[in-house]
């Protein structure tokens, strides 16, 4: 399991390399609402998570057992985080121009309310849901996802 | 008697599987507008589809199909996920503001929509703020582009006049992209010629 997260943080590093600085000022989430304390892990350091932050791609969200977190994304996608929750933003690109569209969100542990935006709008199969035991395709809804 | 060592059985047979399995729950709710989307749970021993509301489905792991699905009493979609229903964030509010044609003069009757997005802004801080262009399919690709951009940039600026911090806002163009009514190639449409500010 620690191979596959080492090679999976690997891939995503030779990914997001090269396209990383033309996609930094793209703006991706904000923190709109906390309870409790969760924090981010981005680039390998944790970090207090506050409201009005910004949430990047790669970044893994996780909240502590009374944490409850309230994220909304430049295209609309509002999630909400229950306690004891990891959240991964695997992938989050929203450039109807370039026609540029994904949105993949891995869920390791904890409840999550996922309702969808734009990009479900304009090309569904660009979201994906990411569960240890499958992976949910989402066509513009609302999705509750536990893992136990 | 019989019948209450059967149920023991039961229940701690669930709770074990529970325990062991890091059970996977997927529950399909209504849309706050009332309509019901669609989604697809899938791995690789199979795939469910679900589409009506409180739908539900388990998958214990990659190697087991996910469970046909049942449909799940509201106050069992609470006892899940109560928590996170009551703290989803509320919409973000879009606002639409038209042009002047070929220009980046706003019509006065968005003008007066200014003072109101200031409002809005204030009481949804901490936020941030998406100033986007959209403009329709008529004429060049580029070139609407390139005015949509023109227009958000004006826009940004008219925010910034009025006390709007310029870290917390984003301008980008979509030209035709995205547009608010779907319209086939070269055509002018009114409704699609705008720029977006969003406040989340």
């Amino acid at each position: 399991m620690r191979l596959t997260i080492v090679n999976l943080f690997c891939l995503a590093l030779i990914l997001i390399g090269p396209g990383a600085s033309a996609a930094a000022d793209a703006f991706v989430g904000v923190v709109k609402t906390l309870e409790g304390v969760a924090v981010i892990t981005r680039n390998g350091e944790t970090i207090a998570l506050g409201t009005g932050m910004e949430i990047q791609r790669a970044d893994v969200v996780k909240t502590d057992r009374n944490g409850c977190v309230g994220l909304v994304f430049s295209d609309d996608t509002r999630i909400s985080m229950g306690p004891n929750t990891e959240l991964a933003v695997n992938d989050y690109l929203f450039e109807p121009v370039e026609k540029k569209l994904s949105f993949v969100l891995r869920l390791i542990r904890g409840t999550v309310s996922f309702l969808s935006g734009q990009i479900a709008k304009l090309s569904p199969e660009s979201v994906q849901l990411v569960m240890p035991a499958a992976t949910i395709g989402v066509r513009g809804t609302h999705v509750l996802i536990k893992v136990d | 008697m019989r019948v209450w060592v059967y149920l023991w059985c039961c229940v701690a047979a669930m709770s074990l599987m529970v325990a062991c399995g890091h059970k996977n729950i997927i529950v399909l709710v209504p849309d706050p507008d009332g309509s019901v989307g669609q989604v697809s749970v899938s791995n690789d021993a199979g795939t469910v589809d679900m589409n009506r509301a409180n739908q539900s489905t388990s998958v214990r792991d990659r190697t087991t199909a996910p469970a046909a699905p049942a449909e799940l009493k509201p106050e069992q979609v609470q006892e899940l996920f109560g928590r996170v229903l009551s703290n989803v964030p509320p919409p973000p509010i879009h606002f639409f503001l038209y042009f002047k044609s070929d220009s980046v003069q706003l019509l006065p009757a968005s003008v007066k929509l200014l003072p109101e997005i200031v409002d809005t802004i204030q009481q949804r801080a901490p936020t941030r703020i998406s100033v986007v262009g959209h403009s329709d399919t008529r004429g060049d690709k580029a070139y609407n582009l390139d005015l949509s951009t023109r227009r958000a940039t004006a826009v940004k600026q008219q925010l910034v006049d009025r006390g709007v911090d310029d870290t917390v806002m984003d301008v980008s163009s979509h030209g035709e992209e995205n547009p608010l009514v779907k319209t086939a190639d070269n055509v002018a449409n009114t409704k699609n010629r705008r720029v977006e500010v969003i406040v989340r």
